[in-house]
């Protein structure tokens, strides 16, 4: 029998929330096992007659998970990176921005009129902490495009300063 | 460095600790490390926080850049700052040039 005391049981938050449909692949998740005693046969029935008695235990098994980034969010993210030529993981919505360097992409990209899928990563705290782990990126806004990481608002500016970003953004567009 | 450094270096700023972090591991031949927190206090991921010294500006020329896509410059400051970004760190704006890029035009 193995019991976990410690941690908590793993559950995510479902929120569906359209448009991004991110959100509706992270599901609440828990863990249980249970674990049977079983009553000996009659052969072996003790001369002081102690009887056991067949308990069913439901314990809760918990997994100690030091990773957000769960195979199934990883393949979600995965398709969304791909299904879409550019996107940007950020704070708020792309009409409605709640960070400054966030807000920074968004204008830039609306700019050069690019068409790009917006994800809200305030909405979903595990989604936030598996994207740092799935980009090797700690912060936000996280911009792909055509499936690769290109970077942060830093990167983002400097590129659209010395005209690489529009290079890459057409040519993945026209693609 | 045994844990009598490590207690002195949480008692030092963030700032302090971000700079010593970075100029001994990229030897950098210039560093300038601001705390621009009160810029962006109130915004939506730091309201209600009590920590300051969450956002910096983080200029860095450093030999060790050298060959390196942006992307791969801003991962190695990232790294060395792992446990900043873990303990209220919120976010890093990152300028890393090599001691060539910096060069004036001739």
């Amino acid at each position: 029998m193995w019991l976990c005391s410690c941690a908590k049981p793993l559950t995510l938050q479902l929120q569906s929330r359209p448009p991004s449909s991110i959100h509706s692949h992270v599901r609440r998740v828990t863990v249980t096992t249970s674990t049977l005693s079983l009553r000996p046969s009659s052969t072996h029935v003790f001369t002081h007659n102690v009887h056991f008695q067949p308990k069913l235990k439901r314990a809760s098994t918990t997994i100690r998970c030091s990773s957000a980034l769960t195979p199934q969010l990883k393949s979600t993210l995965d398709k969304v990176i791909t299904t879409n030529k550019v996107v940007l993981f950020m704070k708020g919505t792309k009409d409605f921005p709640q960070c400054g360097f966030s807000n920074t992409v968004v204008q830039i990209l609306k700019s050069l009129n690019v068409p790009f899928e917006a994800i809200d990563i305030l909405e979903n705290d595990m989604l936030r902490q598996a994207l740092k782990e799935y980009s090797s990126w700690p912060t936000f806004p996280q911009l792909y495009i055509e499936g690769e990481f290109f970077g942060g608002c830093d990167i983002t500016v400097e590129a659209y300063q010395n005209g690489q970003l529009q290079e890459l953004l057409e040519k993945a567009v026209l693609s | 460095m045994g844990s009598r450094g490590a207690a002195a270096a949480a008692a030092l700023s963030r700032a302090s600790r971000i700079r010593s972090k970075l100029q001994s591991a990229l030897e950098a031949t210039v560093l300038e490390v601001d705390d621009v927190s009160n810029q962006h206090a109130g915004h939506a991921a730091v309201r209600g926080s009590s920590d300051k010294e969450t956002h910096f500006n983080v200029k860095i020329v450093s030999p060790k850049f050298e060959g390196q896509s942006l992307v791969k410059r801003h991962r190695i400051v990232y790294d060395l700052l792992a446990d900043e970004l873990q303990s209220g760190l919120h976010a890093l704006s990152i300028v890393a040039k090599t001691p060539r890029e910096t060069k004036p035009a001739q």
